[in-house]
């Protein structure tokens, strides 16, 4: 069951490298908070109750309701455009996902240490990659941090992999969650909008003597 | 034998269905569900003209895309029992007859001379190019989960054992959807009903047919549709006896027609210049089935 989440995952990953819209992203994103409640409820059924609760809770309240309405509201207020404007065309960036798949599966071909899950670490290796280069590939400050919430989904989902021994790894995956939020606070307070606006190098042309 | 029987009499009402789920999802009461075969009927009675300018081509084409796609329908088992042909890989076979066909159809829209069949022909081409990569990683990598390489051996020994194994054939069942609506040239991809020749795909390739092709034409369409239909039903049956084969047959044709009239109905188009990258999005999916299939076989180990 767990791998069968993994997949779908996989496949959520393609559909970012075609989406156009914002909302489809943000769309995207509650869809992996569900996956990942799925998971992890699978994988870290063994461990103490508190805990568990608090990573469940975290995965539906905070990663599939809370930070896909806060960025909606985000781009209500700051009137950011709803086009993703990458810099690649998506048709390109499908080929490169998918290239970044195939490379991690052959990586991790080459690791031979029996206790961590194959499947666990390809999937989350694609994550990572497919989050920065999200980020590398796409115009607007916000895309930049749906990209770093993709990298974060990354690193929840290898945690997981090792969760039931070590569970704090677990947790500090989740202090990411914190961090992003700190990200998506920024923008909500200073009002960016497409981009930052101060940094506009046109306006020094106006100085004339 | 048995298969090639019933995908001929699924094929007479296939068309009749879809369209009948798209008018009752839009209100409408819809026509019975065998007026296109009556349709196509009148159209076989007619007679042909054509056009001075085309050569030999432009005729003999309808009919080689007809016989290419009944010879693929004869590859094409029902469960355990062989189709008419069956050999060592002969799913090969199976994509090429139809890439033959599609050909002459190609060949005959350049051969009219006119610019919007020249412009549909290349767009087909493009869009079966990019959706075949998806078929052969599809079928390769459930030959390499069965161990054998023809149709009737493919879904005879598919077995759903493990969790992962429901995801591949749920996987291949969408895979195979998607090609069939790339194939028939259907909804997300081409508008059937649409009336503007710049923005057509496969309507614009058969504008000078008349007669008597083109109702070889439009059967044709509906024989496609019944066969890629075949083929997904063939994924649930396994090794089951005829008797429970030929309910689950119908009832895969039923709402396979369903689900592309329920999908007709409530998506849009895609623009054009996106389409490309939504049929390669597909191969990206099989991609995945075969990763999937590595790790069940653990062959990656």
């Amino acid at each position: 069951m767990t791998n069968v989440l993994l997949l779908i995952f996989t496949i959520s990953l393609l559909y970012l490298g075609i989406a156009h819209r914002l909302l489809t992203y943000i769309k995207i994103l509650a869809v992996q908070g569900i996956l990942l409640f799925g998971i992890a409820f699978i994988e870290l059924i063994q461990i103490n109750a508190v805990n568990l609760t608090l990573i469940l809770l975290e995965t539906i309240v905070i990663k599939t309701i809370a930070i896909p309405l806060f960025l909606q509201y985000i781009m209500k207020r700051n009137r950011i455009t709803r086009d993703t404007e990458p810099f690649l065309p998506n048709f390109i960036s499908l080929i490169i996902i998918t290239l970044i798949i195939i490379a991690t599966f052959i990586l991790s071909n080459t690791i031979t240490d029996s206790r961590i899950s194959r499947i666990f670490f390809v999937v989350a290796l694609s994550t990572l990659f497919t989050g920065l280069y999200i980020i590398a590939t796409r115009h607007k400050i916000i895309t930049h941090v749906m990209g770093y919430l993709v990298i974060e989904n990354g690193v929840f989902i290898l945690s997981l992999a090792v969760g039931n021994e070590m569970p704090v790894l677990v947790n500090l995956g989740i202090l990411l969650d914190i961090f992003a939020s700190v990200f998506l606070l920024g923008i909500f307070v200073n009002r960016i909008g497409d981009e930052l606006k101060d940094v506009d190098v046109d306006q020094l042309k106006s100085l004339k003597d | 034998m048995i298969s090639f029987v019933l995908i001929i009499l699924a094929s007479l009402f296939f068309t009749g269905i879809i369209i009948r789920t798209k008018s009752i999802t839009s209100g409408r009461k819809g026509p019975g569900i065998f007026q296109p075969m009556q349709d196509i009927l009148r159209l076989l009675k007619k007679g042909a003209v054509y056009s001075k300018t085309t050569s030999f081509i432009f005729q003999i084409a309808p009919s080689i895309y007809f016989a290419s796609v009944i010879t693929a329908i004869m590859v094409i088992p029902l469960g355990a029992y062989k189709g008419i042909i069956s050999f060592e890989g002969d799913f090969v076979f199976f994509a090429y007859v139809l890439g033959v066909g599609k050909f002459f159809n190609i060949i005959s829209a350049l051969d009219t001379g006119s610019s919007f069949e020249g412009m549909g022909a290349s767009r087909e081409a493009l869009f079966s190019m990019f959706a075949e990569p998806a078929f052969f990683i599809l079928m390769g990598s459930l030959a390499l989960l069965t161990g054998h390489s023809s149709f009737q051996q493919i879904f005879n020994s598919l077995h759903f054992g493990s969790s992962i194994s429901y995801v591949l054939g749920i996987l291949a069942t969408f895979v195979l959807t998607i090609i069939t609506m790339v194939e028939n040239s259907r909804m997300p991809f081409d508008d059937p009903k649409t009336h503007l020749e710049l923005t057509m795909v496969h309507e614009v390739m058969i504008l000078d047919n008349n007669g008597f092709d083109l109702g070889l034409i439009f059967y044709t369409t509906s024989l496609k549709f019944a066969m890629y239909g075949c083929l997904i039903a063939n994924l649930f049956m396994g090794d089951f006896p005829l008797y429970l084969t030929i309910p689950i047959f119908f009832g895969m044709q039923i709402l396979f027609a369903m689900a592309i009239g329920l999908l007709e109905s409530f998506t849009a188009r895609f623009r054009m210049n996106h389409n490309a990258q939504y049929i390669l999005a597909l191969s990206s999916v099989s991609l995945l089935i075969f990763l999937g299939v590595l790790l069940i076989l653990g062959l990656f180990n």
